[in-house]
């Protein structure tokens, strides 16, 4: 029982991937295939962050059933038993089909965490990534995204759709916080070694370019920095105008101190 | 008569006289050989007596040639001319003129122009004063009154005391009070305003503005009564000092000899640590003897002192087992916070989440305006790339700052609200006066007019009879103005004056 309890003052947090790919079936597959509507074949994935050297998939460096129990995706109730749970590693569902939809991802921990399960979501991409994809929250309407022709799209090669996050334990037991020290993380790696193109995300237009290139993409911790660049860039152009604005205030605010003063004298 | 050996030789012609010349001979010339060589800077018959040692006579060699003048490297002449410049940190165009080589570069700046540093000097805005400003000492006219003196005499702290002018019924403030109050305001604006870069420089700036107002005074007084001291309070200090560093002497002589008394006495059982252990350098120097010694030492001289061994325990051994668990921690993923000290309360525990669930958001009433802001400069506040820890701290400074530019920027419109309203009251007040002087104002009244009721603009309108065309204008545009009390542009950012 001493185990059980809780270290106070720790978190500890283990990085993690969730997204998938996709490809479109070629006709040859699609003949063959039992749903002639399907236009392609899709994988959606729990994984670690760091990638494999020398492995074609995003991430999965480390193997996440030391602390992961199961992991439960719930896909579009047209599919036959839309709730797949994966109890062992790889925690990933392959599928064909041919719409985009939200798929719900429920990660159950060992019982050693004592946590509940986290759920997340993740929306399912097919059709390739095109510069017409405005930021989520913009006020016009985003324009739709063309979707090319089977021919343009299988050119443009597999489409990836990847979240980094970080799952969060705070105040771990005791038994729990060991189970997770034996597995410690790898590292991400500063930049790609192989030279694998950074994923794409909506947040980062740039990463568009690198994407289309084609190749697995490789989650690294120059994204991370890259972003940290970004936002202390932000940060400094609003300190700069705030500064600015500051100093108008200031202005203002005599100004107005001297027609109170001359308003005062009249009266 | 002299019998000459030689004589002698030949007289009874014995032949061995060839072999003695023969002997004698190298031996002269060996001799001569050593003085043939001519030693130079000094007489011979002292180099023969210092002999061929080289520092004495290096030493001798280097001694300065006083006869002739040094010559400082310009051999040739150099020519002067006489140059007009200007002073980069002058802000008039004045020009003036100095004699300067003509070799010089004629294009360099004016060296001296880096030296003019100007102090920062901080301003605040009336919410930053009621808001962590205020002081019960300090009224806000005697702040701002203050920041401009110091401002105007550039810190120079004896001459602001002697400008600075207290309020007629204000307490006298002394040098220190002033240092005190400024550097104090200038801590509070640093720490509540929003700050590029990292934590550690602001700390340093932070550091720079400390000001500590008794210990200033108390130094201030201690140096003035060391000063005031009189001739005989000087000599009695001396002669107290020189007591108490024989006092310490004899301490320690009778500390030893009572040492070395014990340990003969008793030997092994005196409790006196090894003399090998006291004695021995290099044991002193490796951390464990040197802790060790100390320990000891510390438990003999002064055993009332527990506390010294107690404090000298600790620090070494969790130094190293900070600087390890760090990589640990790094490795791991690991995050230490000081637990909350009241384990009173029920500690509630957080669940696990992913980190992305956790992201600052801005608050409700201005949410619209701050993300609109972010995403004029690329960053969407909802969605992280990559979501560490470091990343959504830094999201949570971006945040912050935003939040406060979109808070100076309402400001400013209520500021600018007001003296538009001011202006129209000023120009009803003073219309019965002069028209001439005022006629720059009529244009903002009728623009001010506008912007508060739509029934002043029309009385005003008519009293401006040659400027109607105009006014019209500008009161369709003002009034439009007005309508929007509060008016935002679509682009936050770049928003006119």
């Amino acid at each position: 029982m001493a185990d059980r309890v809780r270290v106070r003052g720790v978190t500890i947090h283990r990085p993690i991937i969730y997204g998938n790919t996709a490809t479109v079936l070629t006709p040859a597959e699609r003949e063959t295939s039992h749903y002639q509507d399907h236009t392609h074949r899709w994988t959606v994935a729990v994984r670690s962050a760091p990638s494999a050297p020398d492995s074609d998939i995003v991430g999965g460096a480390d193997d996440l059933g030391y602390f992961i129990k199961r992991v439960t995706f719930k896909l579009h109730d047209t599919y036959p038993n839309p709730t797949r749970n994966i109890d062992k590693p790889p925690f990933e569902v392959s599928e064909t089909g041919w719409g985009e939809f939200e798929i719900q991802i429920r990660i159950t921990y060992v019982a050693e965490s004592g946590e509940k399960a986290t759920t997340l979501y993740h929306h399912l991409k097919l059709h390739p990534w095109s510069i017409a994809f405005s930021l989520p929250n913009a006020s016009a309407v985003p324009p739709e995204p063309e979707i090319p022709s089977p021919e343009n799209a299988a050119k443009l090669g597999p489409v990836h759709s990847w979240q980094y996050d970080e799952i969060v334990f705070t105040d771990p037991f005791q038994n729990f916080l060991t189970l997770l020290t034996t597995h410690p993380p790898t590292p991400l790696p500063k930049t790609s070694v192989n030279k694998k193109p950074i994923p794409f995300h909506s947040c980062n237009p740039a990463s568009l370019e690198a994407s289309l290139k084609g190749g697995v993409p490789e989650f690294t911790s120059a994204m991370e920095k890259d972003e940290a660049d970004r936002l202390e860039e932000a940060k400094g152009k609003i300190i700069k105008e705030q500064e600015k604005w500051r100093g108008i205030l200031i202005e203002r605010e005599k100004e107005l101190e001297r027609l109170q003063k001359l308003l005062a004298s009249k009266e | 008569m002299a019998v000459s050996a030689s004589d002698i030789r030949s007289a009874l012609s014995l032949p061995s006289s060839s072999t003695l010349v023969q002997s004698t001979t190298p031996a002269p010339r060996k001799s001569q050989g050593q003085i043939t060589k001519k030693p130079e800077g000094i007489s011979r018959e002292l180099y023969a007596l210092i002999g061929p040692s080289a520092p004495s006579l290096v030493a001798h060699l280097a001694k300065p040639r006083l006869k002739q003048k040094p010559n400082f490297g310009s051999g040739g002449k150099v020519k002067w001319e006489w140059r007009p410049f200007r002073n980069a940190g002058r802000t008039d165009s004045l020009q003036l003129g100095h004699w300067v080589k003509a070799a010089d570069d004629p294009g360099a700046e004016y060296p001296f122009t880096k030296y003019n540093v100007q102090s920062q000097s901080y301003t605040y805005s009336q919410e930053e004063y009621t808001r962590f400003l205020e002081d019960k000492d300090w009224t806000k006219d005697e702040t701002d009154h203050l920041f401009n003196v110091v401002r105007e005499y550039d810190t120079r702290w004896y001459v602001v005391h002697d400008r600075y002018e207290p309020p007629p019924d204000g307490p006298t403030r002394s040098l220190e009070d002033l240092k005190d109050r400024y550097y104090s305001v200038c801590r509070k604006l640093i720490r509540n305003r929003p700050w590029t870069g990292d934590e550690a420089s602001k700390a340093q700036l932070l550091n720079s503005y400390q000001f500590d107002k008794d210990r200033e005074r108390m130094r201030k007084d201690y140096i003035a009564s060391l000063e005031d001291r009189t001739p005989e309070e000087i000599a009695e200090e001396e002669a107290l000092f020189i007591e108490l560093k024989r006092l310490e002497q004899n301490e320690r002589k009778f500390k030893k000899e009572r040492d070395e008394l014990l340990r003969t006495l008793l030997g092994i059982d005196s409790g006196l640590p090894d003399i090998v252990a006291e004695e021995d350098g290099l044991s002193a120097l490796s951390a464990e003897g040197f802790k060790k010694r100390k320990k000891n030492a510390n438990e003999i001289e002064i055993p009332s002192t527990p506390s010294n061994i107690i404090s000298l325990g600790p620090p070494p051994p969790k130094r190293a087992h900070s600087a390890k668990s760090a990589a640990y921690d790094a490795q791991h993923c690991i995050l230490r916070v000081e637990p909350p000290a009241s384990s009173t309360t029920k500690i509630t525990h957080t669940p696990v989440h992913l980190r992305s669930f956790k992201l600052p958001a801005p608050k409700a009433a201005l949410l619209p305006k701050v993300t609109q802001a972010l995403t004029e400069l690329g960053i969407n506040p909802t969605r992280l790339v990559m979501p560490t820890r470091e990343n959504c701290t830094r999201l949570e400074s971006l945040i912050e700052a935003t939040t406060a530019l979109i808070d100076t920027k309402k400001v400013v419109d209520r500021v600018e609200q007001d003296i538009r309203v001011l202006r129209v009251r000023l120009g009803r007040a003073s219309e019965g006066a002069e028209e001439d002087g005022k006629e720059g104002t009529p244009m903002e009244v009728d623009g001010g007019a506008g912007a508060g009721a739509d029934v002043d603009a029309d009385a005003d309108a008519d009293a401006e009879g040659e400027v109607d065309g105009r006014a019209q204008s500008i009161l369709s545009t003002r009034s439009g103005r007005g309508r929007k009390q509060v008016r935002y542009s679509s682009q936050i950012l770049s928003m006119p004056i």
